[in-house]
């Protein structure tokens, strides 16, 4: 076996990151009350990674991007950020 | 130009004609005057270079890698201590495939604290993947500064090399040194740029690289490093071409012919062992002197065919690497193993700047004559001078 061609430095084109999908690794999703909402944009500041948006007076969740770690959640200064778990089934010990 | 320079300002003169454009230390005992020197001759204006202020060796190292990351010459100064503090970004430095250059003012690391020479600072390094460079005088000091700038950035290598001589012995100590022409050295040594810090082309350097490419990466960084050792010959003699000193490569012989038994060291060492074997062979004995000037990559191939007709090798090594011995005795055996049955006697002596003369030289060589006369099998590695 040959090894692979690389680049001499260690690096990447910018937007690499991007191409990962971050849904597997995410164990809750935030979900938004836009009714407790005021369009106040600090969980777009806090997101470490850029996965909100605000669209047409609404704030999306982009889940490619968002990594479950809710910051967002915390930092919202009207609650309307609430965490909710991404896997419903049994936790915990198998009991066979 | 011959002028009389200790180790330090040699050093310093040689990243004035390499035309160090950045330089990037912190002070410690006994490699500082090289800074103080190269900030002498910034503030004379003899140099064009921007010195950075740093806070630690740490620090230090890690300006001189963003330093030639963005594309300048960089070239720093330490030891011991500061060499250790500064592992781990010499680990970056050379994954990064960096050519900064940096002199390595060999001294015993703590504890007991020690102010004195000997190799554990840099054989502590040994697997940083840096090319280890190793001097036996300030000439040499000089001229290997100049060469290991080149040899660093060649496109086929690219990767940072630490050229290392001794703490007082030879940092502190005057020798007449000649001075080649800046002319010369500009025509030895293009300035090479390779920015990888580029606002017109933004990378995202030193990615989270998973199972799948880490170890092609550490593939090519050992072939690179590997390559580094054929092509320090040829930079040699196109080194000697122009100033008339040819230091030889990797690995140089000194009266080899018929030797019976060869000593080999590095560093200081080397001048001293050289005195001994001509005192030796006026007395009649066959006795020759391998010097190792490159420690990594070894050079195992050359190191094998020179000793291939000796009775016996002498490593001699300014070092100890804990429950294992002497780096020298150790790379030697690994590299003569399967092609010689030579034995390899492995002495650790002159740790922590213990004097070892010509007469220490000859007392062991001695000791190695009557080993082999009683043909007994050579310790792992013995103490000598306790
Ligand atoms: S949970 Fe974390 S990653 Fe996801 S949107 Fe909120 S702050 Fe961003
Ligand atoms: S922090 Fe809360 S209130 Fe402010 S925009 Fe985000 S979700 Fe709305």
């Amino acid at each position: 076996m040959a090894a692979k061609e690389l680049p001499v430095v260690p690096s990447a084109r910018p937007g690499t990151m991007a191409a990962a999908d971050m849904s597997r690794l995410r164990e809750q999703r935030p979900v938004i009350d836009m009714g407790k909402c005021n369009l106040c944009r600090e969980c777009l500041l806090y997101c470490p990674d850029a996965a909100l948006r605000e669209d047409k007076n609404e704030i999306k969740v982009y889940l490619q991007f968002c990594k479950g770690c809710g910051i967002c959640a915390l930092e919202c200064p009207t609650q309307a950020i609430t965490m909710v778990g991404e896997y419903a089934g049994n936790r915990g010990f198998i009991d066979k | 130009m011959r002028l009389l320079l200790n180790g330090n300002e040699a050093a310093a003169h040689a990243a004035r004609l390499a035309r160090v454009e950045v330089l990037a230390s912190y002070p410690i005992t006994p490699a500082a005057p090289v800074m103080e020197k190269i900030t002498q001759f910034i503030a004379e204006g003899t140099m064009r270079c921007n010195f950075v202020r740093v806070e630690s060796d740490h620090s230090a190292m890690a300006a001189a890698l963003g330093a030639t990351m963005a594309g300048a010459r960089s070239f720093l100064i330490t030891n011991s201590q500061g060499l250790a503090y500064m592992s781990e970004v010499l680990y970056h430095t050379s994954g990064l495939r960096q050519p900064v250059v940096m002199a390595v003012v060999n001294r015993a690391l703590a504890a007991p604290h020690s102010r004195f020479p000997e190799h554990g600072d840099v054989v502590a390094q040994e697997t940083s993947g840096w090319i280890q460079i190793f001097c036996e005088n300030n000439q040499e000091v000089l001229d290997s500064i100049i060469q290991a700038f080149r040899l660093g950035e060649d496109e086929q290598v690219r990767l940072p090399v630490m050229v290392n001589y001794e703490g007082y012995i030879q940092s502190h100590t005057r020798e007449t040194v000649d001075m080649p022409e800046q002319e010369k050295i500009d025509a030895f040594l293009p300035l090479v740029r390779r920015p990888v810090l580029d606002v017109d082309n933004p990378l995202a350097v030193n990615t989270v690289t998973g199972p799948e490419l880490y170890m092609d990466y550490k593939y090519h960084q050992d072939a690179a490093l590997q390559r580094a050792g054929t092509l320090l010959g040829e930079i040699s003699e196109a080194y000697g071409a122009v100033t008339g000193r040819n230091w030889g490569g990797a690995v140089t012989g000194y009266r080899l012919e018929d030797a019976e038994v060869v000593l080999v060291t590095m560093g200081s060492l080397v001048s001293t062992a050289r005195i001994a074997v001509d005192a030796l062979r006026a007395a009649g004995e066959k006795a020759g002197l391998l010097k190792i000037r490159l420690f990594r990559p070894f050079p195992a191939e050359a190191v094998r065919e020179m000793l291939k007709p000796a009775r016996a090798v002498v490593a001699l090594d300014k070092n100890i690497v804990y429950g294992a011995g002497g780096a020298l005795g150790r790379e030697l055996r690994a590299a003569l193993y399967g092609f010689t049955n030579v034995p390899v006697y492995s002495y650790i002596l002159g740790l922590g700047g213990r004097d070892v003369g010509v007469e220490d030289l000859t007392a062991i060589y001695r000791q190695v004559n009557e080993g082999l006369a009683a043909g007994k099998f050579p310790a792992l590695y013995q103490w000598y001078g306790l």
